[in-house]
């Protein structure tokens, strides 16, 4: 994040900065395309039979311009796997299969996408992009890397808001301005969660606070530029946008919609909730106390002697300071007792080694007991991580080079200049600047949000975007492949009330997604990359999908949706790695209820510092910046913990259960049949069923290492 | 092995050639089968592995490095940096002209804490060491001190980004990740850069600090610990034998075989990285099997005191994997809890006294061991940490951070030893001559290793990230 690098340039000067106005060339730069409206252009006539949806007659058109042709529609069972992975995350249940692939009508396909676009789980998999795409995390980051004890309700605002088709703009304004906008509505305000999704430093000493305030502000604007602008608006924090229209003076005008704003949990419990919590609370702390009061017990003789040790040890000085009546110090003397005190205070790694095995071992059942309970603790009273604006807005300067200690001139809350105002004025009080913000982000006329999202939509469905990095519509980010299509899509988004699902719909029942994605030679010598789409991409599935596909070829799904965050068993090498300098006993209370260990990756606990390998080795984002399109890369500590790791080995043999379940004993080509249709939603091959019959007869034992194996597979873990 | 060919936000793939797919796929049992498919291929299938060895930019004086990160940071005045001042003045305010420079939780106002240790001078070179490393100081004709570095942060994990990616937050890669996204891996059979933390625990920054950042995660930091399960699920579960993951593997094989399209480079890679896989398995137990190592090996780095066993079964590790072609090796001494980092906010002497003991031996060792076999020259080994302390007390016998002016040093891989570049104040508070920030750090890591810092980038976010950003400049006289 080029924000950060601005920061650390900024503390040695070595950059020259400059808050001269926009020159004549930055000028001509507002003249760069996506800083026009997007036009209304209609879709060519159909001049083909392949034309299903507008999206067809531009890519065809396009196609054909390439000297190229379409691929044929892949085969039906791979559209149904296909179709349901990207709209769902998941691979089609039995049933979906049974009925779409025994449907010959031609509504099938249809039929099957208008109930994926009904599924609860068609929000859940949007959710996952939307937060990558804001960079949220259940934690803060950094050294001490706090739990957000309310931070999940915005990722369930998210999921609900996509499952309800909420129109994109609402969307939008809910979680620039939803507190101000909508100041009854709970949703609303748990949406301005948005402005907090991103890593926070929170430590204890000398905090420099206007720097720390700078960084919350920084990651505020960020948000906005990345998620929904589609801008590189940090680039601006330190000198003028060397490539785009973005000036200094925007940035910080930008910045300044948020002087007022302050991240905070904002109750959304009744007064009935909190009493009866309170109440729970009282009878929670009830239960602990006999059990601390025996840890306090067992402790005090081994803290009385680690204490007395230390206070021995003393350099008389700190002794006789420590030793004299609290009222009888000199002032230096204060300053020395209470250095004393910090001396020779006893920490728990000093009690343990004087503790006799048994006075340990009892102490370590009480801290396990105590923990236990702790699980039990009630939840508190439900509020959201959100915003909240202060009584006042202080005024916002430019900063030179970035750095805060180097004011340039002030600067009002104000649009971008490249775009204007369209109408629209930021109030100057620190009530309702977001709103304005909110407004103008969402305004007909503005010329990127619409196509930033249905280029994103695009990406998320096609495997490409018309844009490559949907983070960026600046002249860096390249012009669209199709910028027709793209606008033609944005003003239709943008006139027909902003529908995700209706975008979705278009794109997924044209032909264009629907083509296999067989590799021709004389094409792909014509276009490696697949630009113009004549066949699908083949992508691999992210980490996430992968570990809920094999959690429903199991069988073991846990398809409930919403919710705390999970924590599931980690491996010992990755408890080893939560920082604390606690007593390290404690550091992932997994969650009691094992149900919940099989719940779909979007509600395991997602911690800054600390990822879960099996989701990180494939690529998962860090959460540290905003992530519009996830790297992928293959290589051999995936397939270690495809093979290897607990959780592959936990289904593997659950499915191999369910095989049996399903089967007569000794039945092999039912288990063949059926692993194939649990795991891949299919019927294997004749060539497949001979060479896994061959397998299954070698050993009897093996029926799990086939279903590792079909886990394992390209074909599994790839979009058909 | 590879990188996808979309279009996303990433830099286009490094290019292998089909030979070495071959070559990665074809050691396993199977390994005649997959060879055949793989030979009826015909030569389209696109360059697909991000870990092929790459040439450097220029030549490079340093094929490897092991960066040894002292978590909690050490003392420069009570190690590397002396300062008679210290003791002279011991329980006198700072002087009133350096201002009130403090540290995260002292405001410079405490009194000057003296130095428990002296110092004396070693080798050729006379350059002064603590009595806190008596055996590194033997070395000190082959190590480079630089003693003017800055970072800005007084808070550690912030401080320890700074170091590792030079960035105050954990957004970008580490400089492990960086090399081996410039170099790729020299070995058939390990991971190119590996990380050996303190047992018990992490630094502040944990995992972010050797965080790949915006890179793929081919180019991670891949832990790595002693005994018999090196690697995170390397080891095949109870009761799976060798033979029959085998006969997993080989149906597995063909049937990626069959999915994979003749011509897609990707899916071939998938096919490799299970070969390495499978491979990963036999040698990685052998690269952390101490077994082999002569007892004088052992007693040279500690394994026989109970204060020095631990980090010296690391840094013996260390040397077996830079032996067998690993890339960057990062090690920590002290994480997790504080009896465990250098961070001595009080008890400076106990505290110091202790963490060296674990650590001076096995360094000197490791220095001892690496030029015996003619290693060091093509190893660069860096000795380091997130800020120094300073000069003035906590709770009266401790020291707060200092990010103000600290000492790294550096030795082999092409440094020229026995000299000291650069220095702080007469306290040890600030650096007055030569200041160096983490991008001139960077900056001569990389040159070491043969890496143009100019031209080592990775498109992301609309920008072409460096890991020195607008560059560093490489040491001067650190080289040659």
């Amino acid at each position: 994040m080029i924000v950060r690098l601005c920061a650390a340039v900024a503390l040695t000067g070595t950059l020259a900065v400059s808050d001269a106005p926009p020159n004549s060339s930055l000028e001509s730069a507002r003249s760069y395309w996506a800083f026009q409206a997007p036009v209304p252009v209609t879709a060519p006539a159909p001049s083909s039979p392949w034309s299903r949806t507008l999206v067809d007659s531009f890519i065809l058109r396009k196609l054909r311009a390439e000297g190229l042709e379409p691929s044929p529609s892949a085969a039906k069972e791979r559209l149904l796997r296909r179709v349901c992975l990207d709209l769902t995350g998941l691979p089609p249940t039995p049933a979906q299969a049974e009925d779409f692939l025994t449907d010959d009508s031609p509504r099938a396909y249809t039929r099957l996408v208008e109930s994926l676009l009904a599924s609860p789980h068609y929000g859940e998999r949007w959710a996952q992009k939307w937060l990558d795409v804001v960079r949220f995390a259940d934690t803060d980051g950094f050294e001490r890397d706090g739990y957000r004890e309310h931070g999940w309700r915005y990722r369930d605002y998210v999921v609900r808001s996509f499952n309800a088709d909420k129109p994109y703009d609402r969307f939008i304004r809910e979680q620039v301005a939803g507190d101000e906008l909508f100041p009854r509505d709970t949703d609303a305000l748990i949406a301005t969660g948005f402005h907090a999704a991103g890593p926070r430093h929170v430590t204890s000493g000398n905090q420099d606070k206007e720097e720390a305030r700078q960084e919350v502000l920084t990651e505020m604007a960020l948000g906005i530029g990345q998620s929904i602008l589609g801008l590189t608006v940090q680039c601006a924090r330190c000198h003028d946008h060397k490539f785009d229209p973005i000036s200094q003076k925007d940035y910080y005008s930008l910045e300044s919609f948020f002087m007022a704003t302050e991240i905070e949990d904002r109750e959304i419990a009744s007064a009935e909730a909190k009493a009866t919590y309170d109440r729970a609370l009282e009878a929670h702390e009830k239960r602990l106390k006999p059990i601390k009061d025996q840890l306090a017990e067992i402790e005090a003789p081994f803290n009385d002697q680690v204490r007395e040790r230390k206070r021995a040890a003393l350099d008389p000085e700190f002794r006789a300071a420590l030793e004299l009546p609290k009222d009888g110090r000199t002032e230096e003397q204060v300053r020395l007792a209470k250095e004393a005190e910090s001396q020779v205070k006893p920490v728990w790694y000093e009690i343990l080694p004087l503790m006799p095995e048994d006075v340990r071992a009892r102490r370590a059942a009480l801290r396990q007991r105590l923990h236990a309970l702790a699980l039990e603790k009630p939840d508190p009273p439900a509020a959201a991580f959100a915003v909240d604006n202060r009584d006042e807005a202080p005024e916002a300067y430019v900063l030179m080079g970035g750095d805060y200690r180097r004011r340039g001139e002030p600067v009002q809350p104000a649009f971008p200049s490249a775009i204007g105002s369209l109408g629209l004025e930021a109030p100057s009080g620190p009530e309702g600047r977001r709103t304005a913000l909110a407004r103008w982000l969402t305004h007909p006329e503005n010329p990127l949000t619409a196509r930033v999202m249905v280029n994103r939509i695009w990406e998320f469905r096609m495997g490409s975007g018309l844009l490559s990095d949907p983070n960026n519509l600046g002249t860096l980010g390249g012009t669209p492949t199709h910028p027709e299509l793209l606008d033609a899509l944005a003003s239709r988004f943008a006139r027909d009330g902003w529908s995700v699902k209706a975008m979705d719909r278009l794109i997924v029942l044209s032909s264009a997604y629907r083509q296999s994605m067989e590799i021709d030679q004389r094409k792909a010598s014509l276009d490696p990359g697949n630009l113009w789409y004549w066949r699908a991409h083949r992508k691999r599935l992210s980490g996430e999908a992968i570990r809920d596909t094999v959690l429903a070829a199991s069988g073991r799904l846990n398809r409930a949706v919403g919710g705390k965050p999970v924590r599931i068993p980690i491996e010992r090498e990755i408890y080893d790695l939560i920082f604390t300098e606690a007593e390290p006993d404690n550091l992932w209370p997994v969650t009691p209820d094992r149900a919940q260990h099989d719940r779909r990756s979007l509600y395991l606990l997602n911690k800054r510092t600390v990822r879960l390998p099996f989701l990180a080795n494939f690529d998962q984002p860090d959460t540290m910046t905003s992530c519009a399109v996830r790297p992928r890369s293959t290589h051999a500590l995936q397939s270690l913990s495809l093979l290897n790791s607990d959780f592959m080995q936990e289904h593997s043999r659950a499915l191999a259960e369910r095989l049996r379940q399903a089967c007569r004993p000794g039945d092999s080509d039912c288990q063949i049949e059926s692993a194939y249709r649990f795991a891949l939603a299919r019927r294997p091959t004749p060539a497949e069923t001979r060479s896994a019959a061959a397998f299954l007869a070698s050993d009897a034992a093996r029926l799990q290492d086939f279903s590792l194996a079909l886990l394992n597979r390209n074909e599994f873990v790839y979009r058909p | 092995m590879s990188l996808s060919t979309g279009r996303s936000c990433r830099s286009a793939p490094r290019a292998a050639t089909r030979r070495q797919i071959l070559c990665q796929a074809a050691n396993g049992f199977g390994a005649l089968a997959l060879q055949h498919l793989l030979a009826q291929r015909a030569s389209a299938v696109p360059d697909s592995n991000p870990l092929r060895a790459r040439d450097p930019h220029f030549p490079a004086t340093a094929k490897a490095v092991i960066f040894i990160f002292n978590v909690g940071a050490p003392s420069s005045m009570d190690t590397f940096d002396p300062k008679p001042m210290l003791n002279k003045h011991a329980g006198e305010s700072m002087p009133a002209s350096f201002g009130s420079v403090g540290g995260q939780f002292t405001d410079g106002s405490t009194p000057i804490l003296g130095t428990p240790w002296t110092f004396k001078r070693y080798g050729q070179s006379g350059l002064p060491v603590s009595e806190l490393f008596p055996n590194v100081a033997r070395h000190v004709d082959d190590i480079c001190f630089v003693r003017s570095f800055v970072t800005h942060s007084v808070v550690h994990a912030p401080a320890m980004y700074e170091v590792h990616s030079g960035r105050l937050f954990a957004t970008h890669p580490s400089v492990g990740a960086w090399i081996t996204y410039g170099l790729g891996s020299e070995s058939e059979n390990l991971p190119a850069y590996v990380v050996m933390p303190q047992p018990e625990g992490t630094p502040e920054g944990g995992t972010s600090c050797w965080s790949q950042g915006f890179l793929p995660s081919v180019y991670q930091g891949t832990l790595l610990r002693p005994g018999p399960n090196p690697i995170l699920h390397l080891r095949p579960p109870e009761g799976m034998t060798r033979q029959r993951q085998r006969a997993m593997l080989d149906l597995l094989q063909s049937m990626n075989e069959s999915d994979a399209g003749e011509f897609d480079s990707e899916m071939q890679a998938r096919i490799a990285a299970y070969e390495l896989a499978f491979r990963m398995q036999m040698h990685a137990p052998e690269a952390v099997d101490l077994s082999k190592e002569s007892a004088a090996t052992k007693r040279m780095y500690g394994l026989e005191g109970d204060r020095t066993r631990e980090f010296g079964t690391r840094l013996l590790l260390a040397r077996r994997l830079v032996e067998r072609g690993v890339r960057f090796v990062q090690i920590y001494s002290g994480g997790g809890p504080l009896s465990m980092q250098w961070d001595a906010h009080k008890h400076l002497k106990e505290n110091h006294e202790k963490m060296a003991g674990h650590s001076d031996q096995p360094v000197a060792a490791l220095l001892e061991d690496l030029k015996r076999r003619g290693l060091l020259e093509q190893t660069l080994v860096i000795w380091g940490a997130e800020f120094g302390r300073l000069p003035t007390s906590e709770s009266g016998n401790g020291r707060d951070h200092n990010p103000h002016g600290y000492t790294m040093w550096f030795a082999g891989g092409g440094v020229r030893g026995g000299q000291a570049i650069g220095s702080t104040d007469e306290f040890g508070l600030h650096a007055i001559d030569r200041p160096h920030e983490m991008r001139d750090f960077h900056a001569s890591i990389l040159h070491a290793v043969g890496l143009d810092q100019h031209r080592l980038s990775y498109l992301h976010g609309g920008r072409h990230e460096k890991l020195t950003d607008f560059g560093g400049e490489v040491i001067q006289g650190m080289f040659g």
